[in-house]
């Protein structure tokens, strides 16, 4: 199981049903891309810091190995907004509002990405796809994506332990080695997914498969309480942003 | 590499979710159509997106002795054809942006359009293009590969020159910057994920035979062959 995943499956707040958490979660990152950076986002990345760590329970750890990801990715597109190309300054100069963008793309990006992690560190992935036929996606896509999210895990084990394996017998010693094991690590991948889905057919066939994956889904109410207080928190982010936006600017 | 969640200005974000919002419907239309009459179909799906993720969280060296993830989207839109990789992409987009906050939400259009859209399209173009014309297959597919890796980064510096413009030459000089950034130094990368696909295409030419005769890769093979025949007569 991948990280994030393993920790929702763990996480205090496991039992709410998603439409809760995605209201709070979502709603940060819609703010977060919406209201001005400063002091916006900045609000917005405070208020997902202190949920995450505070009541959602997760460990600062974990948070921080996810979030880095996204924060490379930030900061080397923030980078190419310090320089300008052309100008009176030279064919590249640095820009002069550079930083001020810079930094404003840093918070909304930074703010937006916890609150997806909100999200994300709260609730599985086995919670989540069954409930999106309710919400309008085709059964057959569900379901495709339902086989993918199972197999996937599977899939990711057998590639670390052929990984494992090309190793021990030196397949990755040598460049042309390194290649050779690579091309084979994708081929087993591809003969092992299908494999698999040949043999979860026939086990399903005889079970009177009929086209529809059925599986249970955790019982869970959308919590009125806890909806409407996101709800609040969401608004009072977005007044005070408002309310203090021109002493802070 | 897939543009971060927040990135894209709210505007910028819900124009790339409409752009990439008729190639989805089309390719969920041709799957739910596809599980409609072959109810099987659904896990031999279910096990193409499962590649098509695996894949993608495979480390490729690099030919500059750097390390990066190939997008796998030559390879699938070979083995999937375009439309279903619309979707597969599409789910393991959504997949990389939960569990491995790659990507994310607001710019999932966006990451779609480049990653599931352009990619695969631009990719299998080139493959049926040089089948077309009898160039061998392992070069067609390492063509393919490349070229769909390569107009992924291309379609992504795109999105970030007109969400944020240069302030002294406007969109082009911010396509010459993000272009520098993220695809002049993916063509090592693009070139690296072209010999990985043939690599594996060899493979799996010989060890999944059936399954390639299933998927139409192989009797694609033979009639772009008939059809360079017919044409050579």
């Amino acid at each position: 199981m991948l990280p994030i995943d393993a920790a929702a499956h763990s996480s205090r707040w496991r039992r709410r049903h998603p439409v809760d958490k995605a209201v709070l979660g979502l709603g940060l990152t819609l703010l977060a891309i919406s209201l001005p950076p400063w002091p916006g986002a900045a609000l917005v990345l405070l208020t997902a810091l202190v949920v995450l760590l505070g009541p959602a329970g997760v460990p600062w750890r974990r948070l921080w190995r996810a979030y880095r990801v996204p924060l490379g990715f930030c900061v080397t597109g923030a980078l190419t907004l310090l320089v300008q190309v052309g100008g009176p300054g030279g064919f590249v100069s640095l820009a002069g509002d550079g930083p001020l963008r810079a930094g404003e793309l840093l918070l909304r990006t930074s703010a937006a990405s916890l609150g997806v992690l909100l999200f994300a560190f709260t609730t599985p992935m086995s919670d989540l796809l069954p409930r999106l036929v309710r919400a309008g996606v085709p059964a057959a896509v569900v379901d495709v994506a339902l086989v993918t999210y199972r197999m996937s895990f599977l899939l990711l084990d057998s590639v670390r332990r052929v990984r494992d394996a090309q190793a021990a017998r030196l397949g990755h010693t040598t460049r042309a080695a390194a290649w050779r094991s690579l091309g084979g690590l994708g081929a087993t991948a591809f003969v092992r997914a299908f494999d698999r889905a040949v043999r979860l057919q026939a086990g399903l066939a005889g079970r009177g498969y009929d086209g529809t994956l059925r599986v249970l889904v955790p019982e869970a109410r959308v919590s009125v309480r806890f909806t409407a207080a996101s709800c609040v928190l969401l608004a009072a982010l977005a007044v005070l942003t408002f309310v203090l936006e021109r002493p802070l600017t | 590499m897939h543009i971060a969640e927040g990135f894209l200005p709210p505007a910028h974000a819900a124009a790339w979710g409409v752009a990439s919002a008729p190639f989805v419907v089309h390719g969920v239309r041709s799957l739910t159509r596809e599980v409609r009459e072959h109810p099987e179909s659904t896990l031999l799906l279910g096990a193409s997106g499962a590649f098509t993720f695996v894949l993608s969280a495979l480390k490729l060296p690099s030919v500059t002795g750097s390390c990066s993830h190939p997008t796998g989207t030559g390879l699938g839109a070979i083995l999937f054809r375009p439309p279903v990789m619309a979707v597969l992409g599409t789910i393991t987009l959504l997949f990389q942006a939960l569990l491995l906050a790659h990507g994310g939400l607001t710019t999932l259009g966006a990451n779609v359009f480049s990653m599931a859209i352009v990619g695969p399209w631009a990719g299998y173009a080139v493959y049926r293009l040089l089948r077309r014309y009898g160039v061998r297959l392992m070069v067609a597919v390492f063509f393919a590969a490349f070229v769909a890796d390569l107009s992924t980064y291309c379609v992504t510096s795109v999105q970030l020159a007109l969400a944020f413009p240069d302030p002294g030459s406007g969109f082009l000089g911010a396509l010459g910057k993000f272009g520098s950034i993220f695809a002049v130094t993916q063509i090592p990368l693009a070139v690296s994920e072209g010999l990985l696909t043939v690599l594996v295409m060899r493979l799996l030419v010989q060890s999944s035979k059936g399954e390639l005769t299933r998927l139409g890769v192989l009797i694609a093979d033979k009639q772009a062959r008939g059809e360079t025949e017919a044409v050579a007569r």
